[in-house]
């Protein structure tokens, strides 16, 4: 998260290239919308049992749980000129390419046009129940979720994509607990799906997703891309950030906010 | 229909002011809220803290995004709309008046000869959504 958020201070600041970033999880982890409230969203004494981090992210939304997902980031600047300058049309370029980079792997995904409808009795902490715009879905079930947040020269976008879901422990991670447990599993279960569900097993799976993403984004852009670490500037505001807002844990200083 | 309230003045970021001597209350515009959609939750400094002009001073949260709100102005913060705590939704509903978020005590009230009038907001707008 520091890093995302480090390439998109920068990109705010000075005249940036788009980066494409896709990354994994060092261990089970949660990451909450930037707005949430940890007490009331997820059972942090279940997380702390069961090893799992919490982290906020820059972004809004709602919690994500990774475990066997693929992260993708996507960092740009108004200047580039690359994308929309609005928050929809971001999330269809962003969703067109990811769509596009699935389907090289024969994963027939596609976006909803609409949010799907609202279920009141949905585990609403989770943001793999709660529908929203461009959504990706394959066979009617969301497999991607995304979240953006945008500051006067650069926006960030970035979401997980599942290679395998978790029901059960989405359930336990997730507040309010609603009852019955498993009608709450059940639903989980009907409304999510995870791109192991498709694809033949096979080695390397991270690597082959990212290198059809970055095919489609590569494709999309008429791009080439250049493989680089942080720039020195993007390194120090890591490193700031680490000492400050991402070490300080889930239930770290969070200003007052006013709102839902 | 949106709406341009003679009496402000706008950021090219979407931010209405309501000058009063060296006051200067702010909230965003009837185009923002509408293209943000509902409004969830929003971070606003702290009384006594300061702003500065063209840097952020909350965090807006609607249904599609967070959205970094810059300041139109240079100042102290001398009130926060608490009325938001209990009904966010009056920044869609009444983005400029009730839906106010914060008051700022300028510094420096030439910051203000940068703002558009009601029609210069207009005519920003257009260009915007012609350039879409």
């Amino acid at each position: 998260m520091a890093i995302d958020e480090a390439m998109f201070r920068v990109a705010g600041r000075t005249a940036m290239p788009p980066t494409l970033r896709f990354y994994g999880w060092s261990g089970p982890s949660v990451s909450l919308g930037y707005f949430q409230c940890v007490e009331n969203e997820i059972d942090v004494a279940f997380c702390r049992r069961e090893g799992i981090d919490v982290v906020f992210r820059p972004t809004g939304g709602k919690a994500v749980y990774h475990d066997d997902d693929l992260t993708y980031a996507v960092v740009a600047g108004e200047e580039e000129g690359l994308f929309p300058p609005d928050i929809l049309g971001t999330y269809r370029v962003i969703s067109d390419c990811l769509i596009s980079g699935l389907r090289r792997l024969e994963v027939n995904t596609r976006y909803a046009d609409e949010g799907r409808e609202d279920d009141p009795d949905r585990i609403h902490a989770s943001c793999f129940s709660v529908p929203s715009h461009f959504e990706l879905l394959v066979d009617g079930r969301k497999i991607c979720g995304s979240a953006q947040v945008r500051s006067r020269r650069a926006f960030l976008q970035h979401g997980s994509l599942l290679l395998t879901f978790d029901p059960v422990k989405t359930y336990d991670i997730m507040l309010p607990h609603r009852e019955p447990r498993e009608e709450q599993i059940r639903r989980l279960r009907e409304s999510v799906t995870a791109l192991r569900d498709h694809l033949l097993a096979g080695a390397d799976l991270h690597q082959r997703i990212c290198t059809v993403l970055k095919g489609a984004f590569a494709e999309h852009f008429q791009a080439v891309f250049r493989e680089e670490g942080l720039t020195p500037q993007e390194e120090d505001i890591k490193e700031q950030l680490l000492q400050t807002k991402y070490r300080s844990g889930p239930t770290g200083l969070r200003k007052k906010r006013r709102g839902s | 229909m949106k709406v341009f309230p003679e009496d402000l003045l706008y950021s090219r970021e979407h931010v209405w002011v309501r000058v009063d001597g060296d006051l200067a209350t702010i909230g965003i515009t009837d185009y923002a809220q509408e293209k943000l959609g509902e409004i969830l939750s929003v971070e606003l400094p702290e009384t006594d803290s300061e702003v500065e002009r063209d840097e952020p001073f909350g965090v807006i949260e609607s249904s599609k995004a967070s959205i970094e709100l810059v300041s139109p102005v240079t100042g102290d913060v001398i009130s926060v709309n608490e009325d938001l705590t209990d009904d966010i939704g009056i920044i869609n509903s009444d983005p400029h008046d009730t839906g106010w978020m914060i008051v700022v005590e300028m510094k420096d009230l030439d910051e203000l000869d940068d703002l558009l009038d009601a029609r210069g907001y207009h005519d920003f707008i257009v260009q915007e959504v012609e350039g879409d």
